[in-house]
């Protein structure tokens, strides 16, 4: 293998590849990332054995080969150097790859290419193509709610319901629930459903970054791994296995309040009233007084015990009666800032049932937290 | 803390009559009619788990050993529990609670505090016909009887179950608890267990009623600040809410040995045995408990408890015996003979986060 990029393409291919090297790992080569010549480009794999990236590189090549480095040592030796032409050279004696740029030199040990896990290629199954932007809203609504912990593994996944020309996302860790319903660029040929891991779908967020391309989905037959195929990025990750639970009935069907505000105010008086909750289980408290013609207030307070208490009013715009009910911090903290600008909707039954957050305007993207018990 | 503005609460306790004696009755009609008592045989040192309402007629209680008991009635017929059945039972009798409100509070496999404050408004009927019509649809559902006190407050629903079993009905109107408890014998309230019934006794107070009229100052005096708190629920003030998710206080496993046990090493292996069950069943709990308690009972049936807190709460059954063991290791000597052994935990976290469906 020989050939020769430029320093600047080489080390942003390497930054995309470098989140999924794998970290803590029983198979020290998949903390390497693999260098492909493939049809007059650079190849760059990565894989953790869950999800794989592979990018490429606008390259000169002179000769055709392959070789596994460790991610770490290329990456921060390819990013100190300056953005110049960088040389690449496989040395098959020492298996070792040389890299030459302006005036540094090194030498890097390496793995052979071919002990490198084969990336599954996925060429048929079910495909999807969205929209780029709206992707991205929906994943940065949806996947924040999905569990870290993996006690129950279903719920480390977004469920994702491909049917005729909408896409349905849905993630909840016991406590909450996101739901979002959004429209692909086409109809699928048949609907599938999936439970898509929640890291894999960070990534794709973040890989999709500015870009305005269609982001294509392609679920393998076997509905075992799905291919994420974005500008000059690949992303295949495995599909969690099993039965996502039935949220539909978990979504409240009414409400006795309903309370419109600005979501950078609810979400500022929020965080004021987390500094308190930290120490008083997380308890943040909303009442909501309806006041006169709609033009109600709502009240966002906390109370730690020894620590102190605060309270903050926000102008709202309330239908149906006054209310009062209580939310962990984080949770309540968490959906606003997905939602950031814009109106709010907050619809309530009583203190104990679950609490409805959506963005106001028209969306079917709904977020459901349950309360906490609290003496009022 | 004050009950709040809303509507006058309305709180039943539901009690499953002799349940695992009347599960058996169930199963098996040959056994209707007769003393039947539930526990293990009388030659292992077994205890009555439960006896049924002819049972009780000779005097048998849960709780006693099944020597004395039968004892007390040798016709009676001895039946080993089937906890997985009990569970199921339990469970549909559960569901069919939980269809009249979501607020309920399981006590144990066959009692439960049900808060039907909103039935009440949302449908007008009266307390009672929701409480009758409750005990006829366990009747027809599961075939078991239910007595079913009801009140403004927990404390008093719970004492009026017990009044009228089986299949029985008390209610208590709002205003009347007073009147209704004064007459009853202190240990009716649940909270007042026979050491505080002596001391209760030893200053003339025999009745709930005396309880109540004891001032608050003389009470904390003679009793700290639980005196105030019981005489307050002998006069039928109880604020405390039906808790759909009570985490649970303690977990806890003990045996009594079929012969009593001094070697160090056969004692350590049973404690290993417990503190395999104790530690299963915390796998389950939301949180962790803070506190390991051994329970001992000697040959000459003096029981004491030893308890240590760790640094790392204990969430595995190796933890758990590190703590155990260390605990054990200080009350063995040579010729002391150990009867009952026993292991648990405590002091867990309050959970206050319900979650939104079960995991």
């Amino acid at each position: 293998m020989k050939l020769s990029c430029l320093q600047e393409n080489l080390s942003k291919g390497l930054g995309i590849v470098s989140r999924a090297v794998a970290t803590r790992t029983t198979l020290p080569i998949t903390t390497n990332v693999l260098l492909a010549t493939d049809q007059g480009r650079l190849k760059l794999v990565a894989t953790n054995l869950e999800i794989a990236i592979v990018t490429w590189v606008g390259a000169k090549i002179e000769e055709e080969g392959a070789i596994t480095v460790p991610s770490r040592v290329l990456g921060e030796f390819v990013n100190s150097l300056p953005n110049d032409q960088v040389d690449l050279k496989l040395a098959p004696a020492t298996k070792s790859l040389e890299i030459k740029c302006a005036r540094f030199e090194a030498r890097i040990s390496g793995m052979d290419a071919e002990d490198f896990p084969p990336i599954p290629e996925i060429d048929e199954g079910t495909v999807a193509r969205i929209d780029a932007g709206v992707f991205s809203q929906s994943l940065t609504r949806v996947v924040f709610a999905a569990a870290t912990e993996d006690s129950r593994p279903v719920l480390t996944g977004v469920n994702a319901d491909f049917d005729g020309k909408m896409v349905t996302l849905a993630a909840a860790d016991g406590f909450r629930l996101s739901v979002d319903k959004v429209a692909l660029l086409e109809p699928v040929a048949e609907s599938v459903s999936v439970i898509i891991p929640a890291r894999a779908l960070t990534e794709v967020n973040r890989l999709i970054g500015d870009s305005s391309d269609p982001v294509v989905i392609t679920v393998n037959p076997a509905k075992s791994q799905v291919l994420f195929t974005m500008d000059n990025v690949r992303l295949i990750s495995q599909l969690v296995q099993g039965n996502f639970p039935n949220y539909s009935q978990l979504i409240p069907q009414g409400h006795s309040t309903r309370t419109l505000v600005d979501a950078e105010e609810f979400l500022r008086a929020t965080r004021a009233a987390s500094i308190f909750a930290r120490d008083a289980s997380g308890i943040v408290r909303l009442q909501v007084d309806p006041g006169d013609n709609g033009l109600g207030r709502l009240t966002i307070s906390a109370r730690a015990e020894e620590v102190g208490d605060d309270q903050g009013d926000i102008d709202a715009k309330v239908e149906g009666e006054e209310a009062k009910i209580a939310f962990n911090a984080k949770y309540l903290s968490d959906i606003l800032s997905v939602l950031a600008k814009g109106e709010v909707v907050l619809e309530t039954t009583n203190p104990s049932s679950p609490g409805l957050i959506r963005p106001g305007g028209d969306t079917d993207y709904v977020h459901v937290v349950m309360p906490m018990f609290v003496q009022w | 803390m004050t009950i709040g503005d809303g509507p006058q609460r309305c709180i039943l306790h539901a009690d499953l009559d002799a349940f695992y004696a009347s599960v058996e009755q169930m199963d098996r009609p040959e056994l209707k009619g007769k003393p039947v008592l539930v526990g293990g045989p009388p030659e292992k040192r077994g205890v009555v788990a439960a006896c049924s309402y002819e049972a009780r007629a000779f005097g048998i209680h849960s709780a006693m050993p099944m020597r004395t008991a039968v004892a007390r009635c040798p016709r009676a017929i001895v039946v080993p529990p089937r906890f997985d059945r009990y569970r199921e039972l339990s469970r549909q009798v559960m569901d069919i609670f939980k269809s009249l409100t979501n607020l309920v509070e399981p006590l144990s496999l066959d009692e439960a505090f049900l808060d039907v404050t909103g039935a009440v408004a949302s449908s007008g009927a009266a307390p009672v016909h929701l409480a009758r019509e409750l005990k006829s649809t366990v009747t027809t559902k599961v075939g078991l009887t239910i007595s079913v006190g009801v009140a403004a407050s927990k404390s008093v629903a719970k004492i009026a179950s017990d009044m009228d079993k089986p299949d029985g009905l008390v209610v208590v109107d709002p205003g009347q608890e007073g009147a209704f408890l004064a007459p009853l014998p202190i240990r009716k309230l649940s909270g007042i267990g026979p050491k505080t019934e002596e001391r209760l006794r030893r200053h003339g107070i025999a009745t709930l009623g005396d309880l109540a009229s004891r001032s608050d100052d003389w009470l904390t005096r003679e009793f700290g600040k639980r005196g105030p708190e019981l005489a307050a629920l002998s006069r039928g003030q109880d604020a405390r809410s039906v808790a759909v998710h009570r985490a649970a206080k303690s977990i806890s496993a003990e045996i009594t040995f079929p012969q009593d046990i001094s070697d160090p090493h056969e004692l350590g292996l049973q404690l290993d045995r417990l503190c395999q069950r104790v530690a299963a069943r915390l796998q389950h709990s939301p949180t962790p408990g803070r506190t390991v308690t051994l329970k001992l009972r000697l040959a000459d049936f003096s029981t004491f408890t030893r308890s240590a807190t760790p640094g790392v709460p204990p969430r595995d059954a190796l933890a758990l015996g590190r703590v155990a063991h260390g605990l054990l290791e200080r009350e063995v000597e040579s010729g002391r003979r150990f009867r009952l052994l026993g292991v648990g935990v405590s002091g867990f976290v309050e959970q206050r986060q319900p979650p939104l469906f079960d995991l």
